[in-house]
């Protein structure tokens, strides 16, 4: 559907700059915007037109804590890029402490916080990975893995047989420990992965996972002893984790004169 | 925002945050956070709202940066419309109570003090918009200010101002209209 009117298309475009175009109608007209040169243009006309008035306002500072924010953020886009993963923002992971995390399992599945920082990291790699979008077939696997929401490792899993564990922040400590990667699936115990570096990139043969990675199924890493769990299920402290997020990613580039991104 | 100066540096650093460049980034954010937050604050009406929409126009900015090359818009103009559109997705929500002015103005704006950027951004040339806002009717001009600043929808500039909605949809229509006409002439 398209506007043909153009004094409709104006006065929409007018009331939908200054606010006064609202709910339904506002969403129907973003996304009549999105193929309609004409919409984007009466409205980057009405942005230049009416937004100047919002420098009229008295400037309040905000606080730090926003540019903090800001910059955890797009520090995530950058450790991000290296990824170079189509993944979507569905990512979840939420800050726990170490001991009696694998006692607990259930409690915090279910809580289904999504980490700020992995969402950021997530949504980033969504923007600023290939330009188009790209349906696979087989979608990469893509979990960031965060400490106290502080990202660690992205584990990708760009095709089955092998597992990408990319280190965001090394933790370089004292050589007397391994650190092992466990998959967990939604209703059983920790299977082992392999043995993961804590200050570079592994890459972990895995032909053999019995593990189907669905969405909500989780990695984390824990701290073991030199060679790995002795065991054969995980010992140790819970560095970090994360929950899985798949799909192909779906973007498109941002629209001039859209004013929303 | 008709400074031409204050534009073409907001633009520089604008693409220079478009290739990775953080500094000039934290730059863009100094010289334009002060307005940006209280344009946003108006609207949501609540601190940490407003908060959340800064930071989130913020990584959209960085984001898409390299992008605002093609968006053909004064820079000013391009960072305030993405501020403006996501604080009014916002309160399109369950609308947030609306307080008296006056406490409102207490509980949310107390200030923190201006550095030398913001002083600059405010001292920019704003006379055009300014003049031909002078030129609504009073009631015209009240509801086109109180949708534009405050994010009232239509029927909340009626009740505000204890008017007929028809009358108010009136007057925003035509208050645009001559706005259009003044600007444009």
């Amino acid at each position: 559907m398209k506007l043909n009117n153009p004094e409709l298309i104006s006065r929409l475009a007018s009331e939908y700059v200054l606010g006064t175009l609202r709910g339904g109608a506002r969403r129907r007209f973003v996304q009549l915007m999105q193929h309609d040169a004409a919409l984007r243009e009466a409205v980057a006309t009405w942005e230049a037109h009416l937004t100047p008035l919002a420098d009229l306002v008295e400037p309040i500072a905000p606080p730090r804590r926003v540019w903090n924010n800001i910059e955890a953020r797009i520090g995530a886009t950058a450790a991000s890029n290296r990824s170079n993963a189509e993944t979507n923002q569905n990512a979840a992971g939420n800050a726990i402490s170490g001991g009696g995390f694998w006692g607990s399992l259930p409690f915090w599945r279910g809580l289904g916080v999504v980490g700020s920082t992995a969402a950021a990291i997530l949504l980033a790699a969504t923007l600023r990975s290939a330009p188009v979008a790209v349906v696979s077939p087989d979608p990469m696997v893509v979990a960031v893995l965060e400490d106290n929401g502080e990202a660690r490792l992205i584990v990708e899993q760009p095709k089955s047989g092998y597992v990408m564990v990319k280190m965001v922040k090394p933790w370089n400590g004292p050589d007397d420990h391994s650190l092992e990667l466990w998959v967990i699936p939604k209703d059983g115990a920790p299977r082992s992965i392999g043995l993961v570096s804590d200050s570079v990139d592994t890459k972990l043969i895995k032909t053999d996972m019995d593990v189907r990675l669905t969405d909500g199924t989780l990695f984390a890493v824990s701290k073991e002893p030199k060679g790995g769990s002795p065991t054969g299920a995980p010992t140790g402290a819970v560095l970090c984790k994360g929950v899985i997020a798949r799909m192909p990613a779906k973007t498109s580039p941002p629209r001039p004169g859209q004013g929303q991104i | 925002m008709a400074d031409i100066a204050l534009n073409e540096r907001l633009a520089a650093m604008l693409s220079r945050a478009g290739i990775g460049d953080k500094k000039a980034f934290a730059e863009l954010y100094d010289a334009t956070k002060s307005k940006l937050f209280s344009v946003s604050l108006r609207i949501v009406r609540e601190r940490h709202l407003a908060e959340e929409v800064l930071q989130d126009s913020f990584v959209s900015i960085w984001n898409n940066a390299a992008g605002y090359a093609t968006a053909k818009s004064a820079p000013m103009t391009w960072m305030t419309a993405i501020v403006r559109n996501r604080s009014l997705d916002l309160v399109r929500r369950p609308r947030l109570e609306l307080q008296d002015e006056e406490e409102f103005f207490t509980l949310n704006l107390e200030d923190e003090s201006l550095g030398p950027q913001d002083q600059l951004v405010q001292a920019r040339d704003k006379s055009r918009i300014e003049h031909c806002m002078k030129g609504l009717d009073g009631e015209q001009l009240q509801s086109v200010s109180l949708a534009f600043f405050q994010g009232l929808s239509h029927s909340e500039v009626a009740e505000h101002l204890g008017r007929p909605l028809g009358t108010i949809k009136t007057h925003i229509r035509r208050g645009l209209l001559r706005l259009k006409g003044c600007l444009e002439s």
